[in-house]
């Protein structure tokens, strides 16, 4: 039965994903209701098995690869976490997608997302899991490009990079193929990281996941997409599915396919890549002057935090980077939620334009508060509990990371104050006047999910004991992790942090005269506007300085084409037409002439043939 | 049996000349006959056939001392099917409406085929000096056959480079029969492996082969070949291109090569020169040609240069891929000389520049030569590319690497010259003033398809053939390798 259920996770989303594209598109309202019905369903099957755990594996491909699948607490968590908010998100598009280009694609996409994850999480051999890994690229760029007519090239941009990062993610698995001499059983996998060779299969396996999750140099598709995509995308896929997967792969990589220890230099570059994550992701988000863009960019920032925890590889580390990886998915779904119905009532993001809606949204304004307050660390919500965990780890490590970990807090609390007052408070702008509050299938989830945030936090137990602390397991090192920090320094660095941003808030809206300004002492710094015009120039760009690699290797190779075609179609041709004329000229029409050339050559071979007999 | 292969042309020769009313007129349909008999049962009947005695009465009395033999039996069809082809074109071209000039061809192409027959199946040096001079004459007689000026040149020189090639051969015989005392190919063969090599051996081999080089046009022995082959009648360059000097020059070439001077290494060596050299000279001239025929009398001298490569290897493989390699080429440059004898009647003009897409006038013959020129060049699954391929591998596994590259980049220029043939005749836009071609009248496409035919046909059914016609060869050839 266990076996069944965990086929039906794949496959209900997948068939109900294949028949949201076919079912005409006059039949009002029936592609909404399979993605629905399909949705529910998945969550109800994963509620029904979470807490079992079964494994299972049938003969596959060959080559000794099988289709092996185990269900136990981690993959039932995540595919719970990706079960809820794919029903939360669903119901919203039902409304947000409504009289939009591409419904029937976008429903598709969005249910075979689900089936993808579904699969790659429970799998329990990599190839499977790269199998549904790869599946993913196929709906990212599906979501993209039905975005607008423009959207293929972001598309064409996160499917370049993220077939590369998952190229990495292949190698990587080959490597463990050899290290391990064929063994490709996850649950069976337990290499040490004491070879060249392991570390670099751990190092592309990490690159596949940490890019699935969003991280710098892997993201700079997001914001792009934010623009381009439908919102409900970007809620879904960047901000929840994508971040669970790909830290889910992380964490296992780090707990239990590999040896990941303290102080190993894998795990102080993972270290490394998570706060560069967090500073420069937050540093582009903090000035921003659209809703969608500026979370997206937090939306990168925030994976440093988890990739930060998880690499610490100390307990509290771990179990806050995870913490934060369920944590995060909640309120950053939420807060694209609440960029979708401002998007949806008002018709714009840009903060220019908006302004003074909290009063005529109050439900959604109330929902981006608290979603808010939670990215930004503060207490009592989930965000908090989970940073603070993440600080505690660092802080284990060293005191830099630390430090990079809290000026990320502090640059994202002042950027959503900076959003929050731009956009909800302030003056009311002309364009926004009497704007309606959001409909109800859109605020629900919204509500559902604020609401976890704030459950999340006060009950912080709830999700620690249940759903954090077991995957963990003997690592846990008999800590508990529950409840209020236990470092007092923690949280008044925390606090002032946060008063910090507030200050530098108020600060910066008197300098500039307007909300949308708060950030603007920072953007025009000395030495940091520069990098902020290059960095908006796409000049930082990874994708862009990769295009830019790969046009001067193709001129090369064009250059190179170039001689290889003049060797074939002018020097060869040249010299053979050369040696024709040559041959023709000899060609007098004379018979003497070739008298004598047949006696000339009597001549050579019976003096080749005396030669021999000596 | 085999002496019937000579005695009945020569027979019907005098039966046509017979003064009786009504004979002319039979004459070309009999030699059609003649020669689809002799196809036909070459095809069918195993070599064993030929060597048996003759019906009392007829051949018992001519001694003459015949053999046919797997060799024999490839050359015998090559001879008949390119015959067939020769005959066909030239039905309506040649003589004009002149019911006597007509039958004076098909008594001399009767001749002709008589001696080639002998060639394929004499037994002794002295014999086939004979019957040598029996083709000659008779392709003498007939590259002049219209007193053409041009023509008469080309027979011109052909006489005199045939003459120089005469006095080498028979100055070999002589001293063949000065050094073994008898000019049978074994007694011969005995006495060059038996005695100690002297300079007059040397002497009488080089000589002979030499002579075999101009009969067979190679470079650079090959001076006549374009002018005779171009300037000929088009039933009769199909003739001589297809088979006459193939038979006369690179038969018996192999022939003597494999049975009486056996594979030194000085002949092995000599023989590879002259093949490369023949090669890539006959491909890069051919590249410049403007006249058609003489562009494929070029090619026949590299594809030639290919048959003594796959001799020169040196090793069975070698044998067996020259004589493939003289059989395929006999089916596919007939059918070009039949494809460009076509081209020359309907628009008159055999200059390529003044051609240009007439595939869409001549659908058949442009498709025709389209499959002949890439069996030329060796693509699959046309014929040539197993005749070719089994040079290669000759030539590879005798370790002669060298001139198994040569011979696959040479395929390029084959490739270029044909293609560019093909470009500047058949494909393109058509060339003003050649709107009212019409298709090749059916005594060229005839022959023409069952040619392409065979081409595929051989390409395709490639293991059938091999089992039964070319392995053979392998066993009969004592393959005696002196140093």
């Amino acid at each position: 039965m266990i076996e069944k259920l965990m086929f039906a996770l794949i496959a209900i989303p997948a068939i109900a994903g294949v028949l949201a594209l076919v079912v005409p598109s006059r039949i009002r309202g029936a592609r909404e209701f399979i993605a629905m019905l399909a949705t529910i369903l998945n969550l109800f099957i994963i509620i029904a098995l979470f807490g079992k755990t079964h494994s299972f594996s049938y003969p596959w491909v060959g080559f000794g690869l099988e289709f092996s699948m185990r269900l136990y607490h981690f993959s039932s968590f995540i595919i719970l976490a990706s079960a809820g908010f794919s029903f939360l998100i669903c119901m919203y598009s039902t409304t947000f997608m409504m009289n939009k280009n591409h419904v029937g694609q976008f429903y598709a996409y969005l249910l075979l997302s689900v089936a993808m994850v579904n699969g790659a999480v429970l799998a329990d051999n990599l190839v499977v899991l790269l199998f549904f890994w790869e599946g993913l690229l196929l709906t990212l760029f599906g979501m993209i490009i039905i975005g607008h007519k423009g959207a293929y090239k972001t598309a064409v941009k996160a499917f370049i990079i993220a077939g590369v990062t998952d190229l990495c993610l292949m190698l990587g698995i080959g490597l463990v193929f050899y290290i391990t001499k064929g063994n490709l059983t996850i649950s069976k996998l337990n290499i040490p990281l004491d070879t060249a060779l392991a570390s670099t299969a751990f190092i592309l396996i990490m690159i596949g996941a940490i890019s699935k999750a969003g991280s710098m140099p892997f993201h700079s598709w997001i914001p792009d997409a934010a623009v381009d995509a439908p919102l409900p995308f970007m809620a879904f896929l960047p901000a929840a599915l994508e971040k669970l997967l790909g830290i889910y792969l992380l964490a296992r990589i780090s707990l239990d396919m590999f040896q990941l220890t303290a102080f190993s230099w894998v795990s102080t570059l993972m270290m490394v890549i998570g706060s560069l994550t967090i500073l420069f992701a937050v540093m582009m988000a903090l000035v921003q002057k659209d809703y969608k863009k500026l979370l997206s960019y937090h939306a990168i920032s925030q994976v440093g935090y988890m990739i930060l925890g998880i690499g610490t590889a100390v307990p509290a580390g771990i179990v806050g980077g995870l913490f934060h990886m369920i944590n995060h998915a909640m309120y950053k779904s939420c807060l694209f939620l609440t960029g979708g119905s401002v998007e949806k009532q008002t018709g714009t993001t840009d903060l220019a334009r908006l302004g003074g809606i909290g009063k005529y949204m109050p439900v959604t304004f109330t929902c981006f508060i608290i979603a808010a307050a939670a990215i930004s660390g503060v207490p009592p919500l989930n965000g908090f509990f989970s940073k603070e965990l993440v600080y505690d780890g660092a802080l284990e490590r060293h005191w830099i990371f630390y430090a990079a970990a809290l000026l990320g807090s502090f640059l994202t609390a002042a950027s959503f104050l900076k959003l929050g007052h731009a956009a909800y408070l302030g003056k009311e702008s002309p364009a926004v006047r009497n704007v309606k509050e959001a409909p109800m299938p859109m605020l629900i989830p919204m509500i559902v999910i604020a609401g976890g945030c704030v459950l999340f936090g006060l009950y912080n137990p709830l999700p620690l004991n249940n759903l954090i602390q077991p995957i963990l397991g003997d690592k846990l090192e008999g800590h508990n992790y529950t409840g209020w920090p236990h470092s007092v320094f923690l949280v008044v660095m925390t606090l002032v942090a946060l008063a910090a941003a507030y200050a530098n808030h108020l600060f910066g809206v008197r300098k500039a005269g307007k909300a949308i300004g708060a950030s603007d002492h920072i953007h025009h710094a000395p030495g940091l506007s520069e990098i902020y015009d290059a960095a908006e120039k796409g000049l930082l760009d990874p994708y862009n300085i990769g295009l830019k690699i790969a046009g001067f290797i193709a001129s090369l190779a064009w250059r190179i084409d170039r001689g290889v075609d003049w060797l074939y179609d002018t020097l060869t041709v040249e010299s053979a037409y050369d040696l024709t004329d040559i041959i023709k000229e000899q060609h007098t029409g004379k018979y003497s002439t070739y008298i004598i050339w047949s006696l000339v050559g009597l001549l050579v071979i019976i003096l080749y043939f005396s030669i021999s007999l000596i | 049996m085999a002496s019937l292969l000579v005695l009945i042309p020569l027979f019907a020769v005098i039966v046509m000349n017979l003064p009786l009313k009504g004979m002319r007129e039979l004459s070309f349909p009999a030699a059609l006959l003649l020669i689809i008999a002799q196809t036909g049962l070459a095809f069918m009947m195993p070599p064993s056939f030929w060597n048996m005695a003759p019906p009392s009465g007829i051949g018992s009395n001519f001694s003459l001392n015949f053999t046919v033999d797997a060799l024999g039996v490839v050359m015998l069809i090559s001879i008949g099917l390119v015959s067939f082809a020769a005959i066909i074109s030239g039905w309506r071209t040649i003589g004009g409406t002149d019911q006597t000039q007509k039958a004076d061809f098909a008594s001399i192409l009767l001749l002709c085929i008589a001696g080639m027959n002998g060639i394929v199946m004499v037994n002794d040096l002295f014999s086939l000096y004979v019957f040598l001079e029996i083709v000659a004459v008779a392709s003498f007689v007939l590259i002049s056959f219209h007193r053409d000026i041009w023509a008469l040149e080309g027979a011109f020189k052909y006489i005199i480079m045939s003459a120089v090639a005469t006095i080498m051969m028979l100055a070999s015989i002589g001293l063949l029969l000065m050094l073994a005392g008898d000019t049978s190919f074994a007694t011969v063969a005995a006495a060059l492996k038996s005695s100690d090599r002297n300079f007059l051996m040397v002497l009488a081999v080089g000589l002979f082969t030499v002579g075999l080089f101009i009969k067979g046009g190679l470079v650079p022995f090959h001076g006549w070949l374009p002018d005779a082959y171009s300037t000929a009648p088009s039933g009769v360059s199909v003739l001589l291109a297809g088979i006459v000097t193939k038979t006369t020059g690179v038969y018996t070439l192999i022939r003597l090569v494999t049975s009486v001077f056996g594979f030194t290494e000085s002949v092995m060596s000599i023989l590879l020169a002259v093949g490369l050299i023949s090669i890539v000279v006959g491909a890069l001239a051919a590249l410049g040609q403007k006249d058609f025929k003489r562009m494929l009398a070029y090619s026949s001298i590299s594809q030639v240069g290919y048959i003594i490569l796959g001799l020169g290897a040196g090793n069975a493989y070698g044998v067996m891929g020259a004589v493939f390699h003289l059989f395929n080429h006999s089916i596919f440059k007939s059918q070009l000389f039949i494809n460009s004898a076509a081209v020359e009647e309907q628009t008159g003009t055999r200059d390529m520049d003044k051609l240009g897409g007439l595939g869409s006038k001549m659908p058949v013959t442009s498709t025709t030569s389209l499959i002949a020129l890439l069996s030329t060049v060796g693509i699959p699954p046309f014929s040539g590319f197993w005749s070719k391929l089994i040079i290669i591998i000759a030539l590879w596994q005798s370790a002669n690497y060298f001139s198994a590259l040569v011979a696959v980049v040479a395929s390029v220029i084959t490739l270029a010259y044909f293609l560019s043939m093909q470009r500047r005749v058949f494909f393109g836009k058509l060339r003003a003033g050649l709107e009212n071609i019409t298709e090749a009248k059916l005594g060229n496409l005839v022959p023409a398809i069952i040619l392409a035919l065979i081409t595929i046909a051989v390409g395709v059914c490639f293991p059938y053939i091999l089992e039964k016609f070319i392995l053979p060869i392998k066993d009969i050839i004592p393959l005696v390798i002196k140093n």
